[in-house]
């Protein structure tokens, strides 16, 4: 038998190159464009419809939430129920969000059911019809769900975060009240949806594995739709942060949701990569010192992650855990503890070579399947990024040193107008 | 088994650490039948997942220390996941009340926290000599590796750990169930919620496929029977799914549904079981057929798409028995008819076969 070494590490390689795959952008009409992106084994088709009808677009709360998933419920020749089980029988699947800068309509399927889906999927974006009734059901529904969520400390604690670090009137902070989903008319989604969706179609993308002329489908049934592409010009909005502690009680809590948090930078910066960087080492992933000091070593939380959150108008840093209230001050001592760690000593070489290769080697992995790599492409598109955005990560974080991370430590992570919200017992 | 569940669990922390320092990943999860570890790294670093896992099974780092750290980390999981949230505990409501005999009446965290602050090191240690042994073990290996370079790795690092005198008792089988069990909890939750639960067949009887279906037809999505008729047309639910659980053994099917405000519990579950009379009186259509297996290919397309969720289906049908079951499992859906829907339906959603739970808001 071979005398095995089971101390140390068997030998490995590091990642030296990374690349990202090659992708089509295709012109369909005046500056619409279709991207697309193939990878991964199965014959499978995601296709997303990328609308300027986000948080920052609509006029009124809970507007961009309801057009997006009232999309699905009805047209001018098909009822909600008829839509469904259209796009069901063929194993497919219509899914809607609204996120913070845009609205995202999706159609998952097989390939070779795509001609049979798409139709459908078009006629439900282009000709909507936001019916009163089935407004009504989900206006009732999202109320039942908005009151669960008001019985969950981590729903409090996220939407208090948010109306403190980027202020009330912020649209990021935009939860929807019981009024606000009250008063909500069919008019008002309608016009929304004809300047926002009508006219705000900004770009389409397709990932999964197909054939070649699974995209001239679609880029035909696009050219022979009513989307044009119109720029609307986005309004700009001022951040309000009220700094300090912010405590909400919630007596019968056996656990304190916590985020503690300052307004960051966004993709654009020169910093951005480094910063993500030096939170994946402080609080991004299981080996960081967040999760190693306060789950690993001392037990008081399931999980802790810091956050880095670059919205097109406005980004923040937060770190995020749901902590045992008896603890709860020693966990947020021992927070602030790292924070100041990581600012005045500087990081050593052997973290950084594990933070590198765990880092490079995630990204390896999520070479494996198409949707995550478009999830990528989405970023480089939104925030005009260069494809070698992602491939240069590699010598970036080859040539940064941890005295540099120590200097963005003390820059970003700095705790002078950093926002605290806890939700719990007190 | 001395300890019910699998989930007083270590991380070796430095392997750990060495695993990300060769860009790996490694997680845990323990459901009701299995415990699975995995570790996800590029294709050329294999090696250093063999040294992770096989050092993993030859032992492990029983300190105090790291077990109360862990109990801890444990407890604030289950606070976490089932105390502090609404509706957390239907779970472990549930189980107890659908299964009186078989294991499955422990979720697999355990029944309280007193059963994680209770856990010793020696109850940790037997049980991890007893079940993580290699001839209680599978290792699925998927990625670019040959063959032959998967048996060399296997055979260094594997090899030397030798097989251990693996006691698994026969679980005691559930008896079948004769008489409606209901139950009421109340607590401080916004609206009522009702959870039906029948027993059904394990993972491998021939009538687990039409369940799943029947599951779909039900409660899946938006062209389905309850959505439209309780959700949509008599507005007695906001929410109502349907689902099993998917067990080894004998499972559950589950019916889940928030009430609307307003709403009896006698209203709504009536309105349940109106539904399900009128389900098997008459044969599904082959359209509404065709569709749920139709959905059910794509979700199998769909989940096929990420190496790790082959590997871990790989490794569940090895542990059932039928590795062939990874490839096959569309065959067996194709073959359910609507005769036999009808009769699954028929013999299964039947009060004397169902656990009810009602969960008052107060």
């Amino acid at each position: 038998m071979i005398d095995l070494n089971r101390k140390t590490i068997p030998a490995f390689h590091t990642i030296e190159k990374l690349s990202f795959p090659e992708y089509q952008k295709i012109e369909i009409k005046n500056q619409l464009f279709l991207y697309a992106l193939k990878a991964g084994t199965q014959a499978v088709i995601r296709l997303d419809f990328i609308f300027e009808a986000g948080l920052i677009h609509q006029l009124q709360t809970a507007q961009a939430s309801f057009t997006s998933s009232m999309l699905s419920e009805g047209t001018q020749t098909k009822s909600a129920l008829a839509l469904a089980e259209a796009l069901d029988y063929y194993g497919s699947y219509f899914q809607t969000r609204a996120n913070a800068d845009d609205a995202v309509a999706t159609l998952y399927c097989l390939e070779k059911h795509l001609s049979n889906c798409l139709p459908i999927f078009m006629e439900a974006l282009t000709q909507s019809v936001f019916p009163e009734k089935e407004l009504d059901i989900q206006k009732k529904n999202s109320l039942s769900k908005l009151l669960v969520n008001e019985k969950k400390n981590s729903y409090l604690c996220k939407k208090n975060y948010y109306q403190k670090i980027y202020g009330e009137q912020h649209p990021y902070a935009a939860f929807g009240s019981k009024e606000d989903i009250q008063q909500l008319s069919k008019d008002k989604l309608i016009s929304f949806y004809e300047s926002n969706y009508m006219r705000g179609l900004k770009y389409v993308m397709v990932s999964g594995q197909f054939k070649e002329n699974s995209i001239h489908i679609i880029a035909q049934e696009i050219k022979a739709s009513v989307f044009e592409r119109q720029v609307n010009a986005t309004g700009h909005f001022t951040i309000q942060s009220t700094p300090g502690q912010h405590f909400i009680e919630k007596s019968d809590s056996v656990q304190s949701a916590l985020r503690i948090g300052k307004i960051s930078i966004g993709r654009n910066h020169v910093d951005f990569r480094k910063l993500q960087f030096l939170n994946l080492i402080f609080g991004g992933y299981f080996g960081s010192r967040l999760m190693k000091n306060i789950r690993e070593d001392k037990g008081l939380t399931y999980g802790i992650y810091s956050v880095l959150e670059p919205n097109l108008h406005g980004a923040s840093w937060y770190i995020d855990t749901d902590i045992n209230t008896k603890n709860r001050t020693e966990g947020i001592t021992e927070i602030y503890n790292e924070i100041k760690k990581i600012q005045s000593d500087p990081i050593p070489q052997s973290e950084l070579e594990t933070a590198k290769n765990y880092y490079l080697g995630s990204f390896l992995k999520s070479l494996d399947g198409p949707f995550s790599l478009a999830d990528r492409l989405k970023i480089i598109i939104d925030n005009t990024l260069a494809d070698t955005y992602y491939p240069e990560f590699v010598s970036i974080l080859n040539s940064t040193s941890s005295k540099e991370l120590q200097e963005l430590a003390v820059k970003y992570f700095d705790t002078e107008n950093i926002v605290e919200v806890v939700v719990g017992k007190k | 088994m001395l300890l019910p569940n699998g989930k007083v669990r270590f991380k070796p922390y430095n392997s750990h650490f060495a695993l990300q320092t060769a860009g790996g990943e490694s997680n845990a999860f323990t459901s009701n039948d299995i415990t699975n570890y995995y570790v996800t790294l590029p294709a050329n670093n294999i090696e250093t997942g063999f040294w992770l896992e096989s050092d993993r099974m030859l032992s492990l780092d029983f300190s105090e220390k790291s077990l109360s750290v862990q109990r801890n980390v444990v407890i604030e999981e289950f606070k976490e996941r089932y105390l502090n949230q609404p509706y957390g505990d239907v779970w472990l409501r549930i189980l107890p009340l659908a299964y009186k005999e078989h294991p499955y009446n422990w979720a697999t965290i355990g029944k309280e926290i007193s059963h994680i602050e209770q856990a010793d090191l020696d109850q940790v240690k037997s049980f991890f000599f007893n079940f993580y042994a290699p001839n209680n073990a599978i290792l699925v290996v998927a990625g670019n590796i040959s063959l032959e370079e998967t048996k060399r790795l296997c055979e260094k690092w594997f090899e030397p750990i030798p097989r251990r005198n693996t006691q698994i008792n026969a679980y005691p089988q559930e008896p079948k169930q004769t008489e409606a069990r209901k139950e009421h909890v109340y607590s401080d939750v916004p609206l009522n919620m009702i959870v039906k639960a029948y027993h059904m067949g394990g993972r491998l009887d021939t009538d687990y496929y039409a369940c799943d279906l029947l599951s779909d037809i039900l409660g899946g999505g938006k062209s389905a029977k309850f959505y439209n008729k309780l959700v949509k047309e008599k507005r007695l639910f906001s929410e109502l799914d349907t689902y099993i659980s998917g067990d080894a053994d004998p499972g559950l099917f589950l019916i889940e549904g928030k009430l609307s405000k307003g709403v009896s519990f006698e209203t709504a579950e009536s309105a349940i079981l109106e539904e399900l009379e009128l389900f098997k009186s008459e044969l599904v259509s082959e359209k509404e057929l065709t569709k749920v297996i139709n959905k059910t290919e794509t979700n199998i397309q769909f989940g096929d798409i990420s190496l790790l969720n082959r590997a871990m289906k790989l490794a569940f049908a090895a542990f059932l028995g039928d590795i062939n079951l990874a490839n096959t499992e569309i065959d067996h859906y194709l073959a359910v008819n609507p005769e036999t829907l009808q009769k699954v339906a028929k013999n299964m959603l039947v009060e004397e076969n169902c656990s009810t739970l009602y969960y008052h808001a107060k």
